[in-house]
């Protein structure tokens, strides 16, 4: 199935609303068949930050592993928080 | 120019503000109009408009220094994330009348993840006036931010209890990933500003206590200062 993050709206920046998003999600995702890939399209998200994405993209890589994609991840913003959330490694927990 | 007159709904976009708020400050003679033409439309000097977002900033400065907390002009302050999400959405939608959208998207996700580390940072815990400060000035293309949280030692220290000092604090909150939200594996939104600051033609003055520091295009060190006046919690102007 492909999440089309638009629909969560244009500005996807505080943890609040990310973890709202998950959750309000969960009846969708909680449907997708085992052989099914989850595919994340960015296309007009104007403005996404980790806050969000470590609400949302975090646990949705967790959950489904290699069968979540990413696609349209152009935009500046959500390039930039792709790109922290994979290089950065918590130091405390 | 700086005694050019100019109108209303201009000087509304500058500062960010509705006409009817330009109505209000004028009648409060807070900034006051020049009345011009046969039906007396409102104008005003470029010059007034420079002095009143150059006083914004100070405000926003004197309100984090204040030892007493008291509650900003209701034009600039948000006292709950919703309010914060609907004026940084509103600011996003000004920025993009004057910038590329390669910027609007990176100094609205800037302005987001600072605003809202303030609320995730202080929720229940705010030591007297709860929320941010929220300004910004499209003329001379800034952004101001600041709350009278509890600054990032304290926060900080819950989860490395051997800090000691803001500067100390400063540094890890934009160098290193962790979170001030124990039990939370988080922590990436001040090294997130620090990337996009340093690899485009940004800036960003970020205070907290009694410590700055001044990040810019292609200087990757995070350069630590005292700063002249301790403020609470937090204090910050972006450029672009």
């Amino acid at each position: 199935m492909i999440i089309r993050l638009k629909k969560f709206g244009n500005t996807l920046v505080s943890r609040t609303s990310g973890k709202e998003a998950w959750l309000a999600f969960q009846p969708t995702l909680n449907g997708i068949p085992d052989s099914e890939d989850v595919v994340v399209d960015f296309s007009d998200v104007v403005v996404l930050t980790p806050s969000w994405a470590d609400e949302f993209l975090t646990p949705l890589q967790e959950q489904f592993g290699d069968r979540a994609k990413l696609q349209n991840s152009d935009n500046p913003s959500v390039i930039a928080t792709l790109d922290i959330l994979t290089k950065n490694k918590v130091v405390a927990t | 120019m700086p005694n050019k007159l100019i109108s209303i709904g201009k000087a509304a976009k500058l500062l960010g503000v509705s006409i009817d708020t330009l109505r209000r400050w004028d009648l409060a003679r807070r900034l006051p109009s020049i009345r011009s033409g046969l039906r007396g439309h409102r104008y005003y000097r470029q010059s007034d408009i420079d002095q009143f977002l150059q006083d914004v900033h100070s405000i926003a400065k004197k309100w984090v220094e204040d030892l007493e907390g008291s509650v900003p002009e209701q034009e600039i302050y948000c006292p709950t994330r919703d309010v914060f999400q609907a004026r940084l959405e509103h600011f996003q939608l000004e920025l993009a009348r004057i910038a590329p959208i390669d910027t609007v998207s990176l100094i609205t996700a800037v302005a987001g993840e600072i605003g809202n580390n303030s609320f995730d940072h202080n929720l229940g815990n705010w030591p007297d006036i709860g929320g941010v400060l929220f300004s910004y000035n499209l003329q001379n293309k800034s952004v101001v931010l600041a709350d009278r949280g509890l600054g990032i030692l304290a926060t900080l220290k819950r989860v490395l209890p051997e800090l000691n000092s803001a500067d100390e604090a400063l540094k890890v909150a934009f160098t290193k990933t962790v979170s001030g939200r124990f039990p939370e594996t988080r922590g990436n939104g001040l090294k997130f500003v620090r990337t996009i600051i340093i690899d485009n033609p940004f800036t960003l003055y970020f205070q907290t206590g009694d410590a700055y520091l001044y990040l810019k295009q292609d200087e990757s060190d995070v350069i630590i200062q005292p700063a002249k006046t301790p403020i609470r919690g937090c204090f910050a102007i972006i450029r672009l």
